[in-house]
């Protein structure tokens, strides 16, 4: 199990060097957040809907947009060089490079995220100051279940044709159910509500969590194995 | 007899005892007194429903098997079920918001049974266009197992969402659903419409099967 | 016959486009394995 986890850790800390170094991935993200926030403000009538009743869903919406985006390019580094054999051929189990692709996006995703949601606060004066802590634990869970699910789905588009209309069209009805759970909670959250109302949703999204990292890490080694 | 000519005769057969369920649904079974003749449209939904998630539950079942035992019988089956289900989804997709209209007042709601035959259809849909993009034999049969195994177990968070939403924000009603109890003649009907509609299934899959195992022999499956 | 409301138009409906189908879907299998 130790070594699992420090193999992964080490394919983690490459991938993530190597995103951050070049930040090419990381500003277009950041910049594709922005435009799509930008979209919403334009797609909306401030004076028919109050900003606060839409908000949790043009974040939502915006950060399920955002992490399609960053998942897939998720495996384009190792495709473009052939570096997926090279990771294969190494003794490293297929566990540990599932769990280091998984960590390594989720970092990126969550940056991306980390940007994008000062900016939703500015474009949309949504107050988020009391309750700042639990909508971050709630944006972590639910981009853990998206990035979980996007990881495994990612790894097999790479070598289908038309790989980027591909993703979307198979992950995002996976996304859908962390994406309600993670709407209801942020409205719950901005209404200034207590969270105790909504634990049955914080639980759909543990269980989403629990059951797709496993299942991915189980079915990963089938994605890569010839 | 081949595979598809067996195939053929049980969608034969199926598709003769469908005309009898329509029959006996539309002139010998008596009318509900709330939901008037729409009502009806249940006896094809529901068996509909259910074919579509025997299919779907058989291609998770076999994506596990083919994962397990590398058989590519398990693979082929699938497939074929897979298209099989989206027929039958797309049946659920049609006859249900035909139904929705009188009953609920609107020809879509997220309630739980459209949105989960939505996704159905989207994950029959997407399941189909991942084998249609990957060429090579091996790779395609591994991914399909995958999705159909994330498919089958994304099911039930599906239900759970939409029913957790649902009691969140109750919908207004035009004219209430029929309650679960049956009265004896329409549970007949039900149930005969459910044996022909899990015939045309087995046809239908017989014949994919057998159409599947043609290309592959023919060098292009 | 009818006690309830007057939506038969919506059965028939119904009931041609599952019949559309299915034959339908029937119809291209029995072509494409018509030499099997």
């Amino acid at each position: 199990m130790g070594d699992v986890l420090r193999h992964a850790w080490v394919i983690a800390r490459k991938d993530l060097v190597l995103e951050f170094r070049s930040r090419t991935a990381l500003v277009s993200a950041a910049v594709f957040t922005a435009l799509v926030l930008t979209v919403f403000n334009f797609g909306r009538d401030p004076t028919a809907v109050a900003t606060v009743d839409l908000a949790p869903s043009i974040l939502w919406v915006t950060f399920t947009f955002a992490a399609m985006l960053a998942l897939n390019r998720a495996f384009q580094l190792e495709l473009e060089n052939q570096a997926l054999d090279g990771l294969l051929v190494s003794p490293i189990s297929r566990t540990s490079l599932f769990w280091a692709k998984f960590f390594a996006n989720w970092v990126f995703v969550s940056v991306v995220e980390a940007i994008g949601l000062p900016l939703f606060v500015l474009f949309f004066d949504v107050p988020v100051g009391g309750v700042l802590l639990p909508l971050v634990g709630v944006i972590a869970l639910a981009t853990a279940g998206f990035v979980a699910v996007g990881t495994l789905f990612s790894a097999m588009v790479i070598r289908t044709r038309f790989a980027e209309l591909m993703l979307p069209v198979l992950l995002l009805p996976f996304l859908v159910p962390p994406l309600i759970g993670a709407v209801q909670v942020t409205a719950q959250l901005l209404g200034g509500r207590p969270l105790s109302e909504v634990t049955g949703w914080l639980r759909l999204l543990a269980a989403f969590d629990i059951v797709f990292l496993t299942l991915a890490t189980l079915l990963f080694p089938a994605t890569v194995n010839e | 007899m081949t595979l598809a000519q067996r195939g053929r005769w049980v969608t034969g057969t199926a598709l003769a005892l469908l005309v009898a369920v329509y029959v006996r649904a539309l002139v010998f079974t008596p009318v509900e007194r709330f939901q008037g003749l729409a009502q009806k449209i249940f006896y094809l939904h529901v068996p509909a429903a259910w074919s579509a998630m025997l299919a779907m539950g058989l291609v998770g079942l076999a994506s596990i098997l083919f994962l397990l035992m590398k058989d590519y019988r398990f693979d082929r089956f699938a497939a074929a079920s897979a298209e099989v289900g989206t027929v039958f989804a797309l049946v659920m997709l049609t006859t249900g918001p035909i139904w929705a209209k009188p009953i609920w007042g609107t020809w879509w709601t997220w309630d739980a049974r459209l949105t989960l035959t939505l996704f159905l259809f989207f994950l029959f849909v997407g399941y189909l266009l991942l084998r249609g993009a990957v060429a090579e034999a091996s790779l395609r049969a591994h991914y399909s197992a995958v999705l159909g195994i994330c498919g089958l177990v994304l099911l039930p968070f599906v239900h759970l969402s939409v029913y957790l939403f649902r009691t969140l924000h109750p919908q207004p009603v035009v004219l209430k659903p029929s309650a679960p109890s049956l009265p004896g003649s329409m549970l007949a009907t039900l149930l005969f419409s459910f044996g022909v509609f899990t015939l045309l299934y087995v046809g239908f899959v017989m014949q994919r099967y057998a159409l599947a195992l043609a290309r592959e022999a023919r060098g292009d499956g | 016959m009818a006690d309830g409301p007057s939506n038969g138009g919506y059965m028939v409906a119904a009931y041609i486009v599952a019949a559309a189908i299915v034959v339908g879907y029937a119809l291209l299998l029995s072509v494409r394995t018509r030499k099997l």
